[in-house]
């Protein structure tokens, strides 16, 4: 079905404000910040039991094509096959980019999420400070290094953070995404701001 | 008069940059305060105090002021009561007196001074409270009705813009591991050990330039200077992080420190993008206070006199920014630190007399005055401050044992005060620990922390007084915070030097008065709190520091009891005949300094007040005439008006559309939470009324949800998609709650249940179809058209299948009504929601159909009796909204037990009924309460929740609750009133059942 679903064009919800902003905006100089959406996302909930984590473990790392499924604030990364999976929550994964595994019923259960979620990228050698503008993270190195992944509330939004390889990646629901955006982008502006 | 220096302080001399004060054109240099440049320029006259007008001059050159508050900017951007002595000036800057008609020196209010022994503390209470036979006779409270407009004019000091702000500003998050609170010698010396240590360190500072103290050393001071410059360098090359311009202000649980950062308050064009202030929380394992300390004044005549100011003040303004404050000068001092301004103004060409309350002391600081040109004289303390304007000369005091007597006058043009000094534990006090008195440096230090709060007092901040000292203190407070953080380290933590550090004993003094003098000596001159007025309190028996405090209003300025707070305690016990820790000690509270509410707000303000939520139909409604409207935080259609429609024509052709052909609505905002897991039948079987164990897959089912106490929590449908699989559908009013409440039930009272809960609220897109044309709307849509024919889709069931757009977008259907027409719910994933209503929308056109909002929606709701948000408000029973076959007697539920209790039992209780007008060209409001017929009193007897014409019936309908419900009232007269809004007029009502439209249910069904 999602496949179904894919064959037709999405539509963001950004669509429209982020597209007409492309290209800098705010302070002169070098864009501290570089904003980005990432399109079509495709993401599926994993959930196990308590006593069949073990086992759906290995079927989201499997599905994700990474070696062990993370631990609960962790994410892995697949570059080879832009997949990625988040451990969200102590008995669910996220998996980006990929299907979900088919699971029985008894041992857990798998929902598409897909559409549920604006995906922006930050990065720039201000993401850290502009993120810390609103989230109460503690985004240092020593304490949320690349793979680190967190729920937070972004000007009283609850979002997702995953550092990957590539930067921050923010996920926040989709129908506060424009507004989100939005104040990300008024306070982004101080930094100097790029969106690609 | 005060003067600008030929030489020396650290501001630019190379420019000279222009303000305005008062409509006057001054000059000053990069570097100045606004208090500085001031007395560069001899104005001593700044403004006028708070209750008697009295003139007032700068008091301090720092947080502490009390006299020299002004107001800055102008037009959106005047803020008033800005101390000058931290406003650092740049060019343009614009600022003028406060509290001064029509101006500083002729000022009307003032008068208020001469009648000021009949302005009491406490006068408002005197004179305007009173009890009700002095209100019939013209006294009390009868006085404030008359009087309240005049002493509210005069009440307040300056007035803020009433323009929106043009500001912007924000909140920001940060961590460290050692939060250092001023950069003095010791927050300077702190910092630059633990960073050493490799501990992420925070220091952040209130001045625009780290050094604290240091910075009032003269420049020509080369040891201090390289000791300054040494001290920054260590902790800067050590990698702590610096702020200047930020105030700690609070200190909170857990090491949270709230800080006010001031971006572009000191600068005459700042960049567009900066915001002016921000506000920052940080989360520090550890807290270094080095926040220094302040110097008191003490209470004599006259102590606020333009020209008065303390003794630290007087020395800061000469080395600091290099202004003499005067050509004569007294010094008034009973500790040892006001040697050091005395010595260094008469180094400076001022002549100076140096007052010490003590009998004596040691030789060697005798000699450092005297050598220096002082003109020292022991057991003299000030007594009365001459001179209108500005002080001309001081009535000095003779020590006569433990008392005073008259001595003679000093000729004078600047006063300098010290009292001693304060250190400054507020932020320590935050957290809840009582400051401890010290008799012997005669000032409250921070009491010992009983819940091991991670804080570590230093420098000044703890008492202790050497330059030396505090960088050995500041040294000793980093290690604790390093062994504290790093656990055991090789070397243990070096002591901390003793507090102290004066070569004589300070003479503890408050007040001077002498017999048969009559003085007016302030003691909070914030407030114009005299020390009379604290005798006042004592003797009117408000003698605990709390009703003191509340009483006089002693240390409720912006200085937050800064200058005044001790030597009130002070007074408070000799007219007790007890000590000051006798008295107790007022807590201090957060903020340190103001902070303002821009700060506070951050960028929560217009626009994103609120975070704003869309569907993905959004744009799509625009474009297609939408008026939108807000519910919750969601922006939903209201109505879609056609040419020359307003909102009630729109809503109620909209509404007839729907019974006649069909209608499209975005339904998007409606909760939607997937149920997964071999459980979920058993779970929703436990938390709705009904039963859902059997539904079948394919069929959805409405179901009410109670909460424990028995009350109607939400209502909605749940589909089953699969055996394992629920599509829950909740109140766009009550999703987030409802999510809640069933996370909170699975996971503290069935965590056993195998069940899997996620909002899907944003994952699908919802278009309600209804009207008898709906099911031939949908199937031209679709890739299976003959899937939604009465056999394959009947009443209340599902199908998930595909609509026709694109290659194909999966949807998922059910067949129910809100409407009470045929009408289906179809969703499909977010991002395929314009697709689905452009397919859609070009079935529903041709076929007569139309595009209808919330207005309409809800006009079609109530004349078929449905209830919503409106009607389950938190108060209703299932029996009390006409749901009560809903619950079966024999099936367990959440809110079982407690719907039964007598008083949801009750007969009388408020039951939803219809209500339409008597004589149907009649109306009425939402929120008019219902009562029987020429008994309108009180709340009445019920109330209408909601209403709407109804096109359906051609005149007014309503929903609503009435004691009995409609059966009650079957041929007893009621009344819809509306006093508050409408006054004594009612409208004649017929209360009955709430079902007013197809009450048998054929049309949807049909």
């Amino acid at each position: 079905m999602a496949d179904r679903a894919d064959r037709a064009e999405r539509v963001s919800a950004l669509h429209g404000h982020d597209a007409g902003a492309a290209g800098e905006a705010g302070a002169a100089g070098e864009a501290g910040v570089v904003l980005h959406e990432v399109r079509d996302l495709r993401l599926h909930q994993i959930a196990a039991w308590p006593d069949t984590l073990t086992l759906v473990a290995e079927k989201a790392a499997t599905a994700a094509g990474v070696k062990t499924a993370p631990t609960f604030g962790a994410g892995a990364a697949n570059a080879a096959k832009q997949s990625a999976l988040l451990r969200v929550e102590p008995l669910k994964w996220w998996l980006l980019g990929e299907q979900a595994p088919q699971l029985n019923p008894d041992h857990g259960t798998t929902l598409d999420l897909s559409h549920s979620r604006t995906h922006l990228r930050i990065t720039g050698k201000q993401a850290a400070p502009l993120l810390n503008r609103h989230l109460p993270l503690d985004l240092r190195e020593t304490s949320f290094a690349e793979g680190a992944v967190a729920s937070s509330a972004l000007h009283h939004v609850g979002v997702t953070l995953w550092r990957s390889q590539q930067g921050y990646e923010l996920f926040i629901p989709r129908g506060f995404a424009l507004s989100v955006w939005e104040v990300l982008l008024q306070t982004a502006a101080q930094f100097g701001v790029e969106i690609v | 008069m005060s003067a600008r220096q030929p030489g020396g302080g650290r501001i630019d001399r190379s420019q000279t940059i222009a303000f305005r004060w008062n409509g006057k054109e001054l000059t000053g240099h990069p570097g100045d305060t606004l208090a500085s440049a001031l007395l560069a320029n001899d104005v001593q006259l700044v403004g006028r105090s708070f209750k008697y007008h009295r003139p007032r001059g700068v008091m301090s050159a720092g947080v502490e002021e009390s006299g020299a508050l002004v107001t800055v900017g102008e037009g959106a951007r005047r803020d008033p009561n800005v101390k000058a002595t931290t406003q650092e000036l740049y060019p343009g800057l614009v600022a003028s007196s406060q509290n001064a008609t029509p101006g500083v020196r002729f000022d009307i209010g003032a008068l208020a001074n001469l009648f000021s022994r009949f302005l009491p503390a406490g006068f408002y209470y005197k004179t305007f409270m009173g009890p009700r036979i002095a209100h019939k006779k013209g006294g009390g409270t009868a006085m404030w009705m008359r009087y309240e407009k005049i002493i509210r004019k005069a009440a307040g000091m300056g007035e803020a813009s009433r323009q929106p702000d043009p500001d912007q500003y924000e909140h920001g998050h940060d961590f460290c591991d050692v939060l250092v609170v001023g950069a003095g010698p010791a927050g300077l010396s702190a910092a630059a050990v633990a960073a050493r240590a490799g501990l992420d360190v925070l220091l952040v500072e209130q001045a625009p330039e780290l050094g604290g103290d240091l910075l009032s050393e003269p420049v020509t001071h080369a040891q201090a200077e390289s000791q300054l410059a040494g001290l920054i360098a260590e902790a800067r090359s050590a990698g702590a992080r610096v702020m200047t311009r930020t105030t700690a202000f609070g200190l909170y649980d857990g090491g949270v420190a709230g800080l006010l950062e001031r971006v572009t308050d000191h600068l005459a064009n700042p960049a567009r993008h900066q915001p002016r202030q921000r506000f920052w929380t940080v989360r520090a394992k550890r807290i270094i206070i080095a926040a220094g300390a302040l110097e008191r004044h003490l209470a004599f005549g006259n102590n606020d006199r333009p020209g008065v100011m303390t003794a630290t003040a007087g020395r800061t303004y000469l080395n600091h920014y290099g202004v003499l404050p005067g050509a004569r000068v007294v010094v008034a001092t009973n500790n040892d630190s006001a040697y050091q301004a005395a010595v260094d103004l008469a180094g400076a060409g001022a002549e100076v007399v140096l007052l010490d309350a003590r009998h004596a002391v040691d030789d060697e600081l005798h000699r450092f005055a005297r050598n220096a040109g002082v003109a020292l004289r022991m057991d003299s303390a000030p007594l009365k401050a001459l001179g209108g304007w500005r002080v001309r000369a001081l009535q000095l005091a003779v020590a006569d044992g433990e008392r005073w007597t008259r001595g003679g006058v000093e000729p004078c043009d600047s006063l300098l005060v010290s009292g001693g000094w304060s250190p400054t534990i507020h932020l320590h006090s935050h957290r809840g620990v009582a400051p401890v008195w010290n008799d012997e440096l005669a000032c409250f230090l921070a009491g010992q922390s009983q819940s091991g709060e991670p804080i570590v007092m230093a420098g000044a901040a703890a008492g202790i007084w050497t330059t030396a000292e505090c960088v050995a203190s500041g040294r000793a407070a980093a290690g604790i915070a390093i062994a504290a953080t790093n656990g055991a380290t090789e070397t243990a933590p070096v002591p901390p030097p003793a507090a102290g550090g004066w070569r004589n004993p300070i003479r503890p003094l408050y007040e001077i008065r002498a017999p048969g003098v009559k003085l007016k000596s302030l003691v909070d001159p914030q407030n114009d709190v005299t020390a009379d007025d604290v005798r006042l309190a004592q003797r009117e028996g408000f003698t605990s520091v709390e009703h003191l405090k509340r009483y006089t209003t002693l240390g409720m300025a912006t200085d937050g009891g800064k200058m005044g707070n001790v030597i009130g305690l002070a007074l408070m016990a000799e007219a007790l005949g007890g000590t000051i820790p006798q008295v107790g000690a007022t807590v201090f509270r957060p903020p340190y300094t103001p902070v303002s509410l821009g700060a506070l707000r951050g960028r929560s303000v217009d626009a994103h007040f609120r975070p704003l939520r869309r569907t993905p139909l959004h744009e799509w409604n625009l474009k297609h005439g939408a008026t939108m409207t807000m519910a919750g935080l969601w922006h939903r259609p209201w109505y879609f008006a056609r040419a020359g429609e307003g909102l009630e024509q729109a809503y109620v052709r909209e509404a007839a559309t729907v019974r006649e052909t069909v209608g499209l609505c975005d339904v998007t905002s409606l909760g939607k939470i997937a149920v997964q897991g071999p459980d979920a039948a058993e779970f929703l079987d436990r938390i709705y009324t009904n039963r859902f164990a059997k539904l079948a897959v394919g069929k959805a089912r409405y179901g009410i949800m109670l909460r424990d106490d028995g009350l109607v929590l939400d209502d909605g449908t749940t589909w089953r998609l699969s055996a394992t699989d629920y599509f829950m559908t909740t109140t766009t009013a009550h999703a987030a709650k409802v999510m809640v409440w069933l996370e909170e039930l699975l996971h503290t009272r069935w965590p056993a249940l195998r069940v899997h809960l996620t909002s899907v609220s944003e994952q699908w897109a919802g278009c309600a179809l209804a009207g008898p044309k709906s099911r031939e709307t949908l199937s031209a849509c679709l890739k299976a058209p003959e899937a939604v024919s009465d056999e394959a889709l009947p009443f209340m069931g599902v199908l998930e299948t595909a609509l026709n757009v694109g290659g194909g977008v999966e949807c998922r259907i059910a067949r129910i009504s809100f409407s009470g027409e045929m009408a289906y719910e179809v969703y499909v994933p977010s991002d395929h929601a314009p697709a689905m209503m452009d397919a859609l929308w070009a079935a529903a056109e041709p076929r007569g159909g139309c595009l209808y909002g919330l207005e309409a929606l809800g006009a079609l709701r109530i004349e078929k009796g449905h209830v919503t948000g409106a009607e389950l408000d938190g108060r209703v029973t299932l029996d009390d909204a006409g749901l009560g076959k809903m619950a079966p007697p024999d099936k367990p539920f959440i809110g079982n037990a407690l719907r039964k209790r007598p008083e949801l039992l009750r007969e009388d209780r408020p039951r939803l009924v219809g209500i339409a007008p008597k004589n149907r060209g009649d109306t009425f409001n939402a929120g008019a309460i219902l009562c029987a017929a020429r008994r309108v009193s009180g709340h009445g007897e019920g109330w209408i929740t909601a209403v709407t014409h109804s096109p359906a019936l051609g005149h007014w309908i309503g929903l609503g609750f009435i004691a009995g419900g409609h059966a009650a009232w079957r041929d007893k007269p009621a009344v819809a009133a509306d006093p508050v809004r409408k006054g004594a007029a009612t409208v004649e009502v017929e209360i009955t059942s709430p079902h007013f439209f197809d009450p048998g249910g054929e049309r949807m069904r049909g």
